[in-house]
């Protein structure tokens, strides 16, 4: 059997210098023994002289190893007018390095400074016609018709060196070795606080996998950099702009959060896409992208001994970063005072409230999460109340969102055609009510209790899975909470839920939407193309 | 530093005892060979006295017991006038009660147990599944057969289903991805086919209480059933409960009409929705084969080079990775079981460049039949199938699931078998053969949904115009379906 899911506490870090004790699992029979397993995996954690991190966990279920690493960085980190460059970065880490997706780097890297050098001109005419926006000549700078002739030309010249480019770069090559290597589930995703890199491979793989990877943390070549650009835009109009609530979502959020970078959207505002630079992307590379600020994560079918030195060999190599990333330090000050979104769009009525919570790290994480799931699911308190009960609404839930440095609690309802919003927000009022007057029943509690303890263990169902959980929560500071979730969950009373439901559920603390239905035109489309004309 | 210390440091340097250099390119890492045999169903396959068929695998990875039955009925056998009727006795038979607890009842026992029942039926099969806790497996097995065995069908729990599935209903034209996803298939297969009916306002109402006990009566036996049981038990312990639980059932093995397999495809054309947002989307493509065909191999080779794999394939390569005009581009092929599977290739992109992008897949479409791949192309392709074929078995439950699917779907039990070497032969011949016979250009359907005067503006860089693309030259505006009753105006 797979023995690695163990019923201890996970070891401590130890670096890569220490004796190689091997952090094996105990032997079969003495785990049989132990009468109430409880939900953890048992990772051995390792630290690179450059300072990179490591958490490894050996799982034999089936001949593959999930690999991956994360680096600690995401739009928190941003600023305004580059919004969007940790989620860009994350597909530019795609386009290779010196030695991967070229034919001739000398040629690839002339090429990539032409095409630069007209890049900036270009810039220069992006401000004449930003001029023009300002002015109300024109109306999008994204519309061929309202670009300068000299953009056109320029556009051209560059559209010129891109083919020319095409004669000595190999297309998405880091791709294709994964594919026919048998690589599965090549792909990467950008948080707020995280951005990580992951595929699962034949376990025989693992070198392969370990080559590519740190070849892409020591030489990446930003290739192809300005139709990525593109690519990421159809992103966000794919993700934002042609769902029937993306863009009020977009705008809700940023009413939520006043300073904090979390107030703008992951995937970039629409006017700072199409401006990043690749010298921004370069840059962002030097600061957030050195080992000192990344985690690198296998779990499956490899032997433990074997990946450390393998890691070592390959990875002891990148240099760490001149200095550690700078720190993000805005925090959401005190919210003072209800605020509320109105807004009509192709859906069906519905009630959001949220409201301000905690980081991730915060010892109030798990009363919080409880919460959310005494209200949520059928025999949530919500559900029973404003669906079964009094009928007003056809689905609500609660969520927790628990990010790096600040948090938020959410509750959505949809409202029953022909019932008011404002009744089935005051019905919401009305538990959360509750929640802070009067203890929760006993009874309630374990109910809570068994489902935490039951998803502890459904969250450690498959090895592809956990690496991406491993990914996740250590982006957020805390990988080790797949482990602590279960006793955290015993821990809570029925006092600290009433406490939280006090200390957060409060008016100022919360923003208010109401999304009603925005009736369809009468008319068919108007005669001029949209946009035209509205200001 | 003497000469024999140069050498000393050098060796010390180059090549410590067990790190070899580097290599300078990926290709010259070599790898141990990895032999891979796959499970075989009929290790697992057992028949239980009442007739019902269990795959059964011990995973004692963790406390959890998983169960899946598949039960033989399907939305298919909805009476006209009341579509929607099998969708709704799948949603009740877990949300409805059972004869001995009310549906708050019932609900309140299974999350205190925290175990997660789930029950629906979709177009030609009926799912149950069980997750539970192995410690409470025995009290979480009784309520999941009461719920296949015993359901209430709570009225009230029927009317508030009914309401949630017309809110649901209402939104139907909301989000442009529901409209292609509708549309494509009414395309593809028509509008009447019992596999692709539309539930309507009127054929909800229609739907009463009697009506899901008679269809629960007429098709939920055990003997119509296959289970799929994985998890911390013990074989021989977990088939004795399994004949307890589901001893005792009335009536016998139900006769289940099989599943009509005609299909009537849309004439060749390019159809065009109007739908007011940035971005257009775009569905291409044309009914493929059953997936008996001795085709399917090639075929499959063939759509993971044109776009099923990833940046790896010709059109993300073209549409995506070349051109920057799309995030999502590709392509997908599915084998059909009862009727004929399809081909498609679709992408979103700004409304101004639809038009050069659906160039360009077509484009790569016409090459496929016209060229043969590349020996490179076909060498990634098959040393990805092969690879890769282990991921279909990666847990008990997984490989539990997919042999009960089988059963149901009767598939040929030499499939898994036989699967990588059937790959290993496809020849750069055979995947031309194959497009040149399936991909056919003057059968092909077009589906753009999208901002249509915008599209037409076009991308001010490439002479080309939308209905310009149509196959056969037709081009068909639609309009947008009533939500309600699924009437074109």
């Amino acid at each position: 059997m797979d023995g690695n899911l163990v019923y201890k506490s996970s070891v401590g870090s130890h670096s890569m210098n220490a004796p190689r004790v091997a952090r094996v699992v105990l032997p079969l029979l003495f785990l049989a023994a132990i009468p109430a397993p409880k939900p953890r995996i048992e990772v051995a954690e390792l630290t690179l002289g450059n300072g990179m991190r490591w958490l490894l966990f050996p799982r034999h279920d089936a001949p593959t190893v999930s690999a991956g690493w994360v680096a600690h960085v995401g739009s928190v980190n941003e600023r305004e007018g580059i919004t969007g460059i940790s989620h860009l970065f994350e597909h530019m880490m795609f386009k290779g390095t010196r030695t991967i997706g070229t034919r001739d780097i000398e040629a690839d890297l002339k090429i990539i400074a032409e095409q630069e050098k007209v890049r900036e001109l270009m810039r220069s005419e992006l401000k004449v016609m930003r001029e023009r926006l300002r002015r109300g000549e024109i109306d999008d700078l994204l519309k061929p018709e309202n670009q300068t002739a000299r953009y056109r030309e320029l556009e051209a010249q560059f559209d010129d060196l891109v083919a020319k480019q095409r004669d000595v770069i190999v297309k998405d090559q880091m791709d294709q070795i994964y594919t026919r290597n048998g690589g599965e589930e090549l792909n990467a995703f950008t948080t707020e606080d995280l951005t990580a890199y992951f595929v699962r491979l034949p376990s025989n793989r693992l070198e392969l996998w370990a080559w590519l990877e740190s070849d892409r943390l020591i030489d990446p070549v930003f290739r192809e950099f300005y139709s990525e650009r593109d690519v990421v835009f159809e992103e966000r109009r794919m993700r934002t702009e042609s769902t029937p609530l993306g863009k009020f979502d977009e705008a809700f959020n940023a009413l939520f959060w006043e300073a904090h970078p979390y107030k703008w959207p992951v995937v970039g505002w629409p006017s700072d896409i199409p401006a990043i630079t690749k010298e921004q992307a370069d840059e962002y590379f030097k600061t957030y992208y050195a080992p000192n600020n990344l985690t690198g994560i296998l779990v499956g079918d490899f032997d433990p001994a074997e990946a450390r030195a393998t890691i070592e060999r390959y990875f002891a190599r990148v240099p760490r970063g001149a200095k550690d990333p700078p720190e993000m330090v805005t925090m959401e000050p005190q919210q003072l005072g209800e605020k509320r979104y109105i807004a009509e769009a192709e859906t069906s009525p519905t009630v959001r409230i949220w409201w301000h919570a905690v980081p991730f790290m915060h010892r109030d994480r798990t009363p919080l999460d409880l919460v959310s799931d005494l209200l949520t699911g059928r025999t949530g308190r919500l559900y029973k109340s404003l669906v079964l009960g009094s009928q007003i609404a056809n689905q609500v839930e609660a969520s927790v969102d628990l990010r790096k440095y600040a948090g938020s609690f959410q509750v959505e309802s949809v409202v029953k055609e022909g019932k008011d919003p404002s009744e089935v927000e005051a019905a919401i009022h009305e538990e959360i009510r509750r929640l802070r007057d009067e203890p929760v029943p006993a009874e309630e509690m374990q109910k809570v209790k068994n489902q935490g303890k039951a998803s502890a263990f459904r969250r450690l169902s498959s090895p592809f899975s956990i690496a991406i959980q491993l990914l996740y929560y250590d982006g957020l500071g805390d990988w080790k909470y797949i482990n602590s979730y279960a006793d955290e969950v015993d821990a809570v009373t029925a006092a600290d839920i009433q406490r939280v439901a006090r200390t957060y559920f409060t008016k100022e603390n919360r923003t208010v939407g109401v999304f009603l239905r925005k009736e369809a035109e009468a008319s068919p489309a108007p005669a001029t193309a949209p946009g035209e004309g509205a200001r | 530093m003497t000469a024999a210390l140069l050498v000393l440091a050098a060796a010390l340097q180059a090549a410590p005892a067990q790190a070899p250099a580097i290599p300078d390119s990926p290709d010259k890492l070599v790898f141990e060979p990895l032999a891979y045999t796959p499970p075989r169903a009929a290790d697992h396959r057992v028949v239980l006295k009442n007739g019902m068929v269990v795959f059964i695998a011990e995973d004692p990875t963790l406390p959890l017991v998983d169960i899946a039955v598949t039960i033989r009925t399907g939305g298919y056998l909805d009476p006209a006038g009341q579509e929607g009727l099998a969708t709704l006795t799948g949603s009740l038979l877990r949300n409805g009660g059972t004869s001995t607890l009310t549906a708050d009842q019932l609900d309140e026992r299974l999350d205190f147990l925290a175990a997660r029942v789930a029950t629906s039926i979709g177009e030609t099969a009926g799912t149950a599944t069980l997750n539970c806790l192995a410690e409470n497996l025995d009290d979480s097995l009784r309520l999941f057969v009461q719920v296949l065995k015993d359901p209430r069908f709570q009225e009230d729990r029927l009317a508030l289903t009914k309401d949630q599935a017309l809110q649901e209903m209402t939104r139907r034209n909301d989000d442009p991805e529901d409209i292609e996803r509708r549309e494509w298939n009414v395309l593809l297969y028509g509008e009447g086919r019992a596999v692709n009916r539309f539930t309507t306002e009127a054929s909800i109402r229609s739907v009463t209480r009697p009506d899901l006990v008679a269809f629960h009566r007429r098709y939920f036996h055990p003997a119509g059933m296959i289970a799929a049981v994985s998890g911390a038990f013990s074989r021989a312990e977990m088939i004795r409960k399994l004949e307890a639980a589901f001893a005792g059932w009335p009536g016998t093995r139900p006769e289940v009409p099989p599943v009509p397999s005609d299909v009537s495809t849309a004439p060749a054309g390019l159809y065009r929705i109007q739908k007011e947002v940035p971005q257009g989307r775009v569905s291409m493509g044309l009914p493929m084969v059953k997936r008996d065909s001795p085709d399917i191999y090639a075929l499959e080779v063939m759509n993971e080079i044109l776009g099923g794999s990833g940046f790896v394939s010709r059109i993300t390569r073209t549409v995506r990775s070349n051109e920057g005009l799309a995030y999502s581009a590709g392509s997908a092929l599915r084998f059909g079981i009862y009727y004929p599977g399809a081909f498609r290739a679709l992408f979103q992109s700004k409304s101004r460049t639809v038009t050069w992008a659906t160039q360009l897949v077509l484009d790569e479409m016409k090459k496929m039949r016209e060229e043969p791949v590349t020996a490179e192309e076909l060498d990634t392709i098959e040393r990805s199938l092969v690879e890769t074929f282990p991921s279909n078995f990666d847990s008990k439950a997984k490989s539990m699931a997919l042999f009960a699917t089988d059963e149901y779907t009767r598939r040929d039990p030499a499939f898994w078998a036989t699967y990588r070497d059937r790959i290993r032969a496809v020849t750069a011949a055979d995947v031309q053969r194959v497009a040149r016979q399936h991909l056919a250009p003057e059968k092909l359907v077009v589906l753009v949904v999208g901002d249509q005067k915008e599209i037409d503006i076009g991308d001010g860089k490439h002479q080309v115009a939308l209905p310009a693309l149509a196959p056969g030259g037709h081009v068909v505006t639609l309009p947008l379906r009533d939500p309600m009753t699924m009437k074109l105006p």
